[in-house]
């Protein structure tokens, strides 16, 4: 309950992890995301990702008990990933909520083949009913689809790792601030941390990378 | 290793969300930030909700000193929960202040999003957009300064004054 909150902001370091991943040698991506440097500054209101992350493969376990494989289930659909936990007191509720109502102020039909996938980082508190209920604060009368993750400890930091998302400590509560925003072609070239005009960022962002 | 934190609520019998409602402080303080004479000014104040079932609160405001010397936040009460505790942003961590936060002169400690916040828990009850919460600050030098805070659903705009996320000093 005297939970602290977590916001470590982690623009620094997510570039960082984004460029000690990448492999020159092993990725023919690198040189073709040079070339887009223009375009991915250009055009985005939230915090440009350069090189692009592709679309992390992970699988959890979703609000009901079943398996999620992230890349696959989410595969062309515009996607919000976000960790943290829900007894967050100020910047998770906020980030999810800016998330809500960016989607409200979308067209329906982008809407609506929208995901947004919440990955709890707190393993020991966040159960499945737990995370559900919570996710219900953000998705009212939305179209999109609210996806609540869980897992071991072990999975919820390889989740991150692969998200190149700084991983979470404290039992979670020390967490990333970011928000992935994946496009219809499976790749992040944006990112969002909170701030008083994230929900528009998002607004502006989300048809540019549906597809 | 981060509990406790300077502000333990004391339980003002169980008084709701909007109790609390003492001699009132005049509007402009908890509004405008500009009025000059006093030694502390509160701007910006709100609450968030919780997001159920989470069952805590987050109240925002910026303290300004404008006075020549450095005051120190040594504790604070609200009317919408047993406990409330200061959170700041040291290191890149949220973490629960103990010990009270230092307003440097003529410096500012702001509360938002991200930067700081009082964690309210153990709820007097529900705290829904429309109501008001009393939060009571007290400073070494200042002494006592009570400033009225609207709840604010989450993702609706805050108060001005109450946006900035800059540095705070």
């Amino acid at each position: 309950m005297r939970r602290v909150v977590a916001a470590v902001l982690a623009v620094g370091a997510l570039v960082l992890a984004g460029c000690s991943s990448s492999k020159p040698s092993s990725s023919s991506k690198g040189s073709e995301l040079n070339d887009r440097t223009g375009t991915s500054a250009g055009g985005f209101d939230g915090l440009g990702l350069n090189p692009a992350q592709p679309r992390p493969s992970f699988t959890l376990t979703d609000t009901t008990g079943k398996p999620f494989a992230f890349a696959q289930r989410t595969a062309g659909h515009p996607t919000l990933l976000y960790f943290g936990y829900t007894q967050c007191p100020d910047v998770c509720p906020e980030t999810m909520a800016d998330i809500g109502l960016a989607l409200k102020a979308i067209p329906a039909a982008i809407q609506k083949k929208t995901y947004v996938v919440f990955v709890s980082t707190d393993v020991k508190h966040d159960t499945g009913p737990v995370i559900a209920q919570w996710l219900t604060n953000f998705a009212p009368n939305s179209s999109a689809t609210f996806v609540g993750l869980r897992g071991t400890q072990a999975q919820i930091d390889a989740a991150q790792t692969a998200a190149h998302i700084t991983v979470a400590e404290d039992g979670g509560q020390t967490h990333s601030a970011l928000v992935l925003l994946f496009g219809a072609d499976d790749y992040a070239r944006v990112a969002y941390t909170q701030s008083t005009t994230e929900q528009q960022q998002m607004t502006h962002d989300l048809p540019l990378v549906a597809g | 290793m981060r509990r406790g934190g300077i502000v333990v609520g004391v339980a003002l019998a169980a008084i709701g969300a909007a109790g609390m409602i003492r001699a009132s402080i005049p509007q402009s303080i908890a509004t405008t930030g500009s009025t000059g004479a006093d030694p502390i000014v509160v701007s910006g104040a709100y609450v968030r909700p919780p997001a159920p079932p989470t069952q805590l609160a987050a109240a925002y405001f910026t303290v300004y000193n404008t006075t020549g010397v450095d005051d120190r936040l040594t504790s604070v009460v609200t009317g919408a929960g047993a406990t409330a505790v200061l959170h700041t942003l040291i290191g890149g961590v949220m973490t629960a202040v103990s010990g009270g936060v230092t307003i440097p002169a003529h410096g500012s400690l702001v509360l938002s999003t991200g930067s700081g916040h009082v964690m309210i828990s153990d709820l007097f009850g529900p705290l829904k957009p429309g109501q008001s919460v009393n939060i009571d600050l007290t400073f070494q030098n200042a002494g006592q300064i009570t400033v009225t805070a609207p709840v604010i659903a989450l993702g609706a705009t805050a108060p001005t004054g109450a946006a900035t996320t800059g540095a705070t000093k």
